[in-house]
């Protein structure tokens, strides 16, 4: 296989959709006949970021393990793609033991100080805890970032525009992630944003704004990567609008009716397998690469779901411990 | 032989205009250390501390919360 | 100030702060202060007084008016290590940011199985008595104590507000430090004189979680806290001059609450009167009374009475506040219905 660095990025994605179908298929399986959002060895809200792995994977290329972010209710290819450790990860989402959080979080509240990852389900309040970071790593002059990635609708959310005037007045090594994919659940950007482009929101806090189209992770990991090497050098904060998709419900469970037609052709703007015919036209990939990373991801997540429905859950009485440290 | 505590100027329009010795930390009669935060006082909404001049006894001259004004003597230290 | 090796040497609550804030910035670099007007004004009540002078802009940070942005970015640096020490202004102002504070500050420890620690301060001036109205006089603490992950604690005089001061920046967990404007001795305010106190020189702790026996007494016991203690004082004087004996208990922390020093007292005089400057209902005297409930009613030779403010919001007219406000003859009247 080439050691073509878009190989490495095809690998990411994949790696992430095999994740997100696997949770998926496992959150539903033993939700029959009736779907009750509270039953079975997944329960609660379940929200996948199928159709947005080029975000994170082209963001996360350029972090450092001890980089930190931020993410939203919608978190698992951020944290995939920076390198959380996906038995753990499993594990949590199936609440047991052996969990990142040992049961306690779940699948929105996934916490790794190892690769300094979090995350949150209220919208926007990750962006003022990526400026706390921002400070530290300031402060320590090791060159360390913060990326804070939420959604379209959270650029309307108090937190973000104080997030923005403060890490530009104090100059914090932060990246600001906007991850367009069109919907605050049903309500369409248009219907809740006062402008074209959060991109131009960010003139507007002194600071440096780009919308990405395409949901083309090339693309995207350039923008990033001078994003991401402006805050490392002390440039202070930019914000980075990535146009994606979703191309599933904002959560399980969500019938999408107010999508309408266009649900009839989303897979259509599936990112992965239009990246996939372009490098295969480009000779960085043939179709028995495919084959074996496929194989390769399916491999290492069916061992992950295998590891995590074989962890005990944790005993009831455990809810009473690390309320304080 | 006393030192005398003054209350510090604090307005440069009004230098001897009034003032509150708004709290006394070191009570009547109580031995001092120079340099000890003796007492707080107040100008219009500006407060200021007040540190012993010298190491001694103190006598209080106005009582708390009493009028008084910049550059009068507060307190004697003995 | 220069370190003068006396005994005698007082300050007042507010200056007591922030000798406790400097002395663990010092030797500490983790440490910083993060709020508005924390800087050049010293904080717009004292607690801050005399920081910026020594350690800086860098370390007494002075922010805009965005409590989400600079509370959760206190939770960020803590979650990296540092040590912030975050003002809110006003208690009052937690409903710009509470999802932050309840959601974040508190909860990070526990959502991420212990693997996360937010050692943060989050201390925010309470209480009323000087005609702030509705929006600027109230006290909260038992809204804040209610909600799993934050520590609470709320000293009552110098020596107490440095002690605890210290000891909420040296734990590793969220300490939310309530301070009674009306125990800060400033001198813009009226005060009550134990607002003002000796306080050793050199830094020490006070511990997280227990009471103060304020005064020992026998015949009934008043549970309250904050600028309510030096009321009960006052009360407990008048009370002696009639023959009563009054115990005042001074909880100085709420979570964790020191429920066996309620027991000890309620168990020695069987008469309980809890004080508080919070509003009555859903609160902190409830608990209190809970807690003698649940643990064994006979002890108490009559029922539990509860004087707090009368779920009004705080007026502003002074009679209109007087009213509501649970002072020393309210706490006097009180207790003489208890012993009747």
């Amino acid at each position: 296989m080439s050691d073509d660095i878009r190989v490495d990025r095809y690998r990411g994605m994949v790696r992430i959709r095999t994740f997100e179908a696997a949770v998926l298929r496992e959150y539903h399986a033993d939700k029959t006949p009736a779907w009750d959002i509270g039953a079975g060895q997944i329960p609660g809200e379940m929200h996948l970021a199928a159709g947005q792995e080029p975000v994170a994977v082209g963001i996360c290329e350029h972090l450092r393990r001890d980089d930190a972010i931020t993410g939203p209710h919608r978190p698992h290819h951020l944290a995939i793609a920076h390198g959380i450790d996906i038995n753990k990860m499993m594990a949590e989402i199936f609440g047991r033991a052996t969990g990142l959080c040992k049961g306690k979080g779940g699948h929105m509240h996934l916490f790794d100080p190892e690769t300094h990852f979090s995350c949150s389900g209220i919208i926007a309040e990750g962006y003022p805890v990526a400026c706390g970071q921002a400070m530290a790593f300031k402060r320590e002059g090791s060159g360390r970032v913060s990326v804070a990635a939420a959604g379209d609708g959270a650029a309307n959310q108090g937190a973000f525009h104080e997030s923005l005037n403060l890490a530009a007045l104090w100059n914090l090594p932060v990246v600001f992630v906007i991850e367009d994919n069109d919907w605050a659940i049903s309500v369409p950007r248009a219907a809740s944003t006062s402008v074209a482009s959060n991109a131009d929101r960010a003139a507007g806090y002194g600071i440096p704004g780009v919308r990405v189209e395409g949901n083309d992770v090339d693309a995207i990991s350039e923008v990033a990567r001078q994003a991401i090497e402006r805050a490392r050098d002390g440039q202070g904060p930019s914000l980075l609008e990535i146009h994606t998709v979703r191309l599933w419900g904002h959560f399980e469970g969500d019938a999408q009716a107010y999508r309408g037609a266009e649900l009839e052709t989303l897979d259509e703007r599936d990112p992965i397998p239009a990246y996939a015919e372009r490098l295969k036209a480009a000779g960085v990939l043939t179709d028995a690469d495919v084959a074996s990373i496929a194989d390769e991801m399916s491999g290492e997540i069916e061992a992950a779901i295998e590891f995590a429905k074989s962890s005990p859950e944790p005993a009831g009485s455990d809810a009473l411990d690390h309320v304080f440290a | 032989m006393s030192v005398e505590v003054i209350f510090p100027v604090m307005s440069e329009k009004d230098p001897s205009g009034e003032g509150v010795v708004g709290t006394w930390f070191a009570l009547d009669g109580e031995r001092v250390v120079e340099g000890q935060l003796i007492a707080e006082v107040q100008v219009d909404k500006v407060s200021a501390d007040v540190e012993a001049p010298a190491s001694g006894v103190l006598r209080h001259r106005v009582a708390e919360e009493a009028v008084s004004n910049q550059g009068a003597v507060i307190a004697v230290i003995e | 100030m220069t370190t003068t090796g006396t005994s005698t040497r007082r300050l007042s609550t507010a200056k007591a702060i922030s000798e406790g804030i400097a002395q663990e910035m010092r030797v500490d670099d983790g440490v910083f202060v993060m709020g508005e007007d924390v800087g050049a004004y010293g904080g717009i009540f004292g607690a801050t007084g005399d920081l910026l002078g020594e350690f800086g802009p860098e370390r007494i940070i002075d922010t805009p008016i965005s409590e989400t942005a600079f509370i959760g970015a206190g939770i960020g640096a803590a979650t990296e290590g540092m040590r912030p020490v975050v003002e809110l202004m006003f208690v009052d102002f937690f409903g710009v940011c509470m999802d932050q504070i309840y959601n974040h500050m508190a909860k990070i420890h526990y959502e991420s199985g212990g693997a996360v620690k937010v050692p943060m301060v989050l201390m925010a001036s309470a209480g009323g008595g000087y005609s702030d109205a509705a929006q600027h006089s109230q006290c909260l603490w038992g809204t804040f104590a209610h909600l799993p992950g934050l520590k609470v604690v709320v000293p009552s005089n110098p020596y107490d507000a440095k002690g605890l001061m210290i000891s909420a920046i040296r734990d590793d967990n969220p300490v939310l430090y309530l301070f009674h404007k009306g125990i800060m001795g400033l001198v813009w305010m009226a005060k009550n004189p134990r607002s003002i106190g000796i306080v050793p020189e050199e830094a020490y702790t006070v511990p997280i979680g227990e009471a103060a026996v304020a005064r020992a007494g026998t015949d009934v016991s008043i549970i309250t806290l904050s600028l309510s203690v030096h009321h009960a004082l006052d009360a407990a004087e008048q009370l002696a001059a009639d023959g009563i004996s009054a115990e005042v208990i001074d909880l100085r922390s709420l979570v964790p609450l020191d429920r066996q020093a309620v027991l000890e007292s309620v168990g020695k005089t069987g008469r309980l009167l809890v004080v508080d400057e919070d509003y009555l209902s859903f609160g902190l005297t409830g608990e209190i009374a809970a807690i003698v409930a649940e643990t064994d009613p006979t002890m108490l030779k009559a029922p539990v009475r509860r004087l707090a403010v009368p779920d009004t919001p705080i007026p502003y007219a002074r009679p209109l506040e007087t009213f509501v406000l649970p002072k020393t003859d309210k706490i006097v009247a009180e207790a003489k219905q208890l012993i009747a």
